[in-house]
Parts: structure tokens; sequence; C-alpha cells
């Protein structure tokens, strides 16, 4: 039983990690809707949720996920941002 | 000055520094953990933990050449858990969409690389379930229909004209690049023999491709690869196992036929990147078909196991000795690869990546060489 109570908590503390990466993906997907600038959205909330190394990780998802954003078919960007990652997945 | 031989000596007394005991080794890797992903990371390493605990596919010590303790071989079915949580995570909370939902290739790729994996795991869970034949056919069925469904991974240039004229023949092409894959995954699990060796090159392979591409997947590759990587450098209480490799290997082949085929990467860049595996697998055939045994038997005349027995004279630390053996040479093949591209040495679709490839291959035939020499036979008993 306490077993299950481990996974439970590990499973809990990398969905820290998955909100950290998507409210940022969110937070991005909105201001490029609105055609603000990327900012640095560096913070010891989410050091303390993906660390250092996943802190660079998860701003380089952001800055490079927009042309993924598009694929989807159903968002829709104005102008689509010709600085996006080359890959697409 | 010091002398070569101080180096060495203070080298070795710094390597001998033990964390034997369970408890500093799982402070010490949550505490890498929680530097490098913090709550994530904590996570991703309770789990491991959690799995290398488990009485499911425990591995005797004698199964695999330099490890000296029972280890767990699911390492690379927890590297499968972290990634599907965190993609599935990331799939359903944000405007993210996974490759294969949107892109046929991509879902061809991703079946290609669960049935690897579901072979690896069926011999990790029963060792020999499957016949070597068996796992042999089918990995040439299922990455020959991979590449029949999805030509486009096929390269169209490899930078050498001879391979070029023969891989732009439809059929020839087709066959080539699978033999190609299924050597590649096996060579890759050959190579599983010491702590961070296949790890290590994974995990510089899906740092090159996060850094080319910012792919949700290759940052939760990276994600998982690096809490394995300090997971199994540290205990020692994983191994791949043939889930991993398999399924590493499959996902490496694919992004790195991908990349060849679309041009952000040069054949040869990949060479480079995965020249240790290749080149042992290649080496080990060669030496084996020269010593009238079945090429694809297994020995312990790999380079990893003559560095191993090198190194373990020098340290006294058994895990030490084991995860040195992997680091050296992840670290001096796709470690430097992955140092070069970082350093913008070369453009990645540069063909003189191949001068890499060659330097790596020179060092690999002298340290052999060497190693060879001053052990002729290796201290684990070889098969008849």
């Amino acid at each position: 039983m306490r077993i299950l109570v481990y996974f439970m908590v590990a499973i809990g503390l990398i969905w820290i990690g998955v909100l950290e990466s998507a409210s940022s993906s969110v937070k991005d997907f909105k201001r490029h809707a609105n055609t603000e600038a990327l900012e640095s959205q560096r913070s010891i909330h989410r050091v303390i949720a993906v660390g250092f190394v996943g802190d660079r990780v998860v701003s380089k998802i952001v800055s490079n996920g927009r042309q993924t954003v598009l694929s989807k078919g159903n968002e829709k960007f104005l102008v689509p941002d010709p600085a996006v990652s080359i890959g697409s997945e | 000055m010091l002398t070569a031989k101080a180096w060495v000596q203070i080298i070795g007394n710094i390597l001998s520094v033990r964390f034997e005991s369970t408890s500093q080794k799982l402070i010490l890797m949550f505490v890498f953990a929680g530097l490098t992903y913090g709550a994530a990371g904590l996570g991703a390493m309770l789990l491991m933990t959690l799995l290398a605990n488990s009485q499911l596919g425990k591995d005797a010590s004698a199964k695999h050449g330099i490890s000296a303790s029972e280890s767990s071989r699911l390492g690379g079915f927890a590297i499968a858990i972290v990634v599907i949580v965190y993609i599935v995570g990331l799939s359903l909370i944000s405007p993210y969409t996974p490759g294969p939902v949107r892109d046929e290739g991509l879902l061809y790729l991703w079946c290609a690389i669960f049935l690897c994996c579901l072979l690896g795991f069926a011999e990790d869970i029963k060792p020999d379930f499957l016949t070597p034949m068996l796992r042999l056919g089918t990995k040439f069925v299922v990455l020959g229909a991979l590449f029949w469904l999805s030509p486009i991974l096929i390269p169209v240039s490899v930078g050498i004209p001879f391979i070029d004229s023969l891989i732009a023949l439809p059929v020839l092409g087709w066959a080539l690049v699978t033999v190609f894959a299924v050597g590649f995954i096996n060579a890759l699990n050959m190579a599983d023999g010491a702590n961070g060796l296949v790890p290590g090159i994974a995990l510089a392979s899906f740092g090159v491709f996060f850094m080319e591409y910012g792919r949700p997947i290759d940052g939760a590759l990276l994600f998982a690869c690096t809490i394995f990587f300090i997971f199994n450098v540290i205990s020692g209480w994983y191994f791949l196992g043939d889930t991993g490799s398999y399924g590493l290997g499959a996902i490496l082949l694919g992004y790195g036929l991908q990349g060849v085929a679309e041009g952000h990467f040069s054949a040869g860049f990949m060479a480079a990147l995965f020249c240790y595996p290749c080149i042992d697998f290649l080496v080990s055939v060669i030496r084996r078909w020269r010593a009238g045994r079945s090429p694809f038997s297994a020995d312990n005349g790999h380079l990893h196991n003559r560095l191993h027995q090198f190194i373990t004279l020098r340290v006294n630390s058994a895990v030490m000795a084991n995860s040195f053996t992997g680091l050296i040479i992840s670290g001096s093949t796709s470690g430097v690869v992955l140092l070069a591209y970082l350093m913008d040495v070369l453009p990645p679709e540069s063909d003189l990546w191949y001068l890499f490839f060659v330097a790596e291959i020179s060092l690999y035939l002298v340290s052999l060489k060497y190693l060879t020499s001053i052990q002729p036979k290796t201290r684990y008993a070889d098969p008849k």
C-alpha cells in the first residue's frame, strides 16, 4: 500500500514540472496572440518546479513551440513568427 | 611539475571516494536530480528508485560483464513512464499536439518505436522468452515496414558518392537502410555494458536534437535520460535493459535519419555522434568471425570491458570503476561531438564531421590495441 503512495507522490512531483511547462506555454501563447514579445519567465517558482536545466529546457520549448501550436489548426495567429524552430514536433 | 603517473594516482584517489552506502548514493542522486530538474527531477528520481527496488526485471550481476551487483533491467521502462507522463500531461493541459497525432510519418515512426520497446520489454521481464532469431526477424519486419511506409526517412545523400548511388535505387535503398537500422539498434544494445555509456550517448544526442529543434518530445527525452544518467552513474542499480536499448535505439535512429533526410544534419555528424556503438559492433563482429565464432555470440572483448579492467586496478570502488568506464567512452565520443556542436566548430550539415568520425575510429582502434596488448585475456570468462 505504501508503495502506491510513493508512486503517486512521484507522479505528482513530475506533474508539477508538466504544469509549469504547460502554464509557461499557455502564457506565451496568449502573449504571442497579442503580438507581444517573448519575455524571460525565469523565477524562483519555475526553478523550484523544473530546476536549473529544466528552466532552460522549458524556455526553449516555449520559444520554439509556436509552430507546433499553429499546426494544430484551430489556433490562429495573424502573423506567423518566422523565427520559430525548424522542427515541428 | 607532476608526472603522468602522479596525475593517474591523483585521479585514482579522487575516483576512489566511495559512495557505497545506499543512503549516501540516494542523497547524492536526489540532490543532482533536484538541482537539474527541480521537483519534476525529484519525482522522476523517486519513480526510478521505486522501480529499481521492485523484484520485476532483476538481473544477476553475472549476466552483465562488468556489473558487480544485482541490478534492475527496467531502466528503459522507467524512462518510458517519465516521457509518457510528461507528454500526455503536456498534451492535456497545453496547446501542444504530439507529432504522431498530426503527422502520418511520425505516427509510423512511433509505432515502430513502440513495437521495438515491446520486444525489449518481453525480454526484460522474461529473459530468453523470444529466440534471438525471432527478435532479429521481428526487428527486420518492423523497421522494413517503417521505411516502406515512410520512405521520406531514407536519406537522399550521405556524402559518399558510391553509397549515395546505391540508396538512390528504390528497393535497394530501402533494403540497405533497413539492414543499417536493425544493425544500429543491435549495436546500441551490445554497447550497453557500462554505467553511463549508452545513457551518455543518448543524453548527448537528445541534447543536440533539443538544441536544434526545441521539440517538447526531445525535451521530455532529455529530461528522462538526464535523470536516468544520474541514477545509473551514481548507483549502478539500473541497466537500460532491452526495452531501453531497443527503444532509445529506435528513437535515435528515427530522429537521426529524419534530420539527415531533411538536411539539418549531415550523415557525417550522425556517424560522429553514434560512433562508439557502430564501431564497437563492427569490430566485435569481425573479431568473432576471425576467431571462428558466431559473429553475434556474446563475449567480453569489447573496448569497454578492456577499459574497465584497466580502471578497476586503479580505482577501489567497483561502481565508480564501472561508471568511469562509461563516462570516458561516452564523453570522448558523443560528448566531444556535443561540445563541438555547442561551440559551433562546424555547421551540423557539414560533411567535414566525417573527420571527427575518422578521429574517433582511430582513437578506438589505438585504445583497443593498447589495452589488448597489456591484457591478452579479459578478467571475465569469454564463452568457449
